[in-house]
């Protein structure tokens, strides 16, 4: 069920998004920084099912919370001339890849665990 | 399972947006041209316009290094046309001076003629010819001959009067460039040239004009003899 709702919104926002009208170059910086921003919260929600403490308000508020935080941290960048975005984009992808370490070792060792119950029931 | 309903839809909700915004992104950076003014950063505007400056500087040095060079030929030029110009001026008055230029201008035609009982002779002529020299005349011609300072008049043979080496018969009509007024007055003055003439019973006439045409002299003025002396 929650697949699907993923699938079909992955698709509709596919679609929605190659015919909305390109944004000004300027604005494309700020929300390049959000996009960063929520797929860490996207990332960092499938961390937290994965280890079975996923909070729907917590998922929720980081999503947009981050996303705007690093907005208007950008912008405060820009106003005080320090490339602030570039911290919060060390920040935010440094967080996607530890995020992405543990999905990766929970499905190995996952895997590795099927296999070797089926080795262990071959051998029985 | 309300709350699984909920949990669905947001979850759907969030990536609807995640992957709008996304795409939009994908599409305003793919379809962005990097190099032009309205994308470019702030910096890069500055840097970009630092070196248009630049550029500017230089070339306007340039231009005006070109300018001053083109000033300096414009004079030079300038001068050279000058000089020619006042050489070519120099060269104008000379020749009217030495009578190689065709002149007009105001002036008196005195007309000799022989008749029955008298020829005009040399002296005649001479006489007429300094009269007129005497009240300003600037030019002189008899019968199409330019008198000039080397100009002879004189008789081969009491029968022609020989002018620049040209025999000129009778009538002769003495043209003269000058002030009329003057050129007048000098033959027509009690007991002058025309008196004179008519006493002697010689036939003379002539007529003050607005627009005299003097002939230039057409023989080769040269020197054999006379050298400058250094």
């Amino acid at each position: 069920m929650i697949y699907i709702s993923i699938l079909i919104g992955c698709i509709l926002g596919a679609i929605l998004g190659t015919h909305a009208p390109v944004i000004s170059y300027t604005y494309s910086s700020y929300l390049a920084i959000a996009i960063i921003a929520a797929l860490d919260s996207v990332f960092g929600g499938i961390t937290s099912v994965l280890k079975k403490n996923f909070d729907l308000k917590i998922f929720l508020s980081g999503f947009f919370g981050n996303a705007i935080l690093s907005i208007a941290l950008t912008n405060l960048g820009q106003r005080l001339n320090v490339d602030i975005y570039l911290a919060a984009v060390v920040v935010f992808v440094g967080r996607m890849f530890t995020n992405l370490a543990i999905i990766r070792r929970y499905y190995v060792d996952k895997w590795t665990n099927i296999v070797e119950k089926k080795i262990s029931e071959k051998n029985k | 399972m309300k709350g699984k309903y909920i949990i669905t839809v947001s979850i759907g909700l969030v990536a609807l947006i995640l992957t709008m915004v996304m795409f939009t992104q994908f599409k305003t950076v793919y379809q962005t041209d990097i190099t032009a003014i309205e994308t470019m950063r702030e910096t890069e505007l500055r840097t970009e316009l630092s070196d248009w400056k630049n550029k500017y500087d230089e070339i306007q040095s340039r231009l005006e290094d070109t300018e001053n060079k083109i000033i300096e030929y414009q004079s030079q030029i300038y001068n050279s046309e000058e000089s020619s110009k006042i050489l070519k001026n120099d060269l104008i008055e000379t020749e009217i001076y030495l009578g190689y230029t065709k002149l007009v201008g105001e002036g008196i035609i005195v007309r000799l003629e022989d008749n029955e009982f008298k020829q005009i002779e040399r002296w005649d002529l001479l006489e007429l010819i300094n009269e007129l020299k005497l009240a300003g005349a600037e030019a002189i011609s008899v019968n199409d001959e330019r008198i000039i300072s080397r100009s002879e008049i004189a008789t081969v043979g009491y029968q022609f009067i020989l002018i620049n080496g040209n025999r000129i018969p009778s009538p002769f009509i003495v043209k003269a460039i000058g002030n009329k007024k003057y050129l007048e007055s000098a033959i027509t003055v009690k007991g002058g040239y025309l008196d004179e003439m008519k006493v002697n019973e010689k036939t003379i006439s002539y007529s003050i004009e607005d627009n005299i045409e003097i002939p230039a002299y057409n023989s080769k003025i040269s020197f054999e003899y006379a050298e400058i002396k250094k």
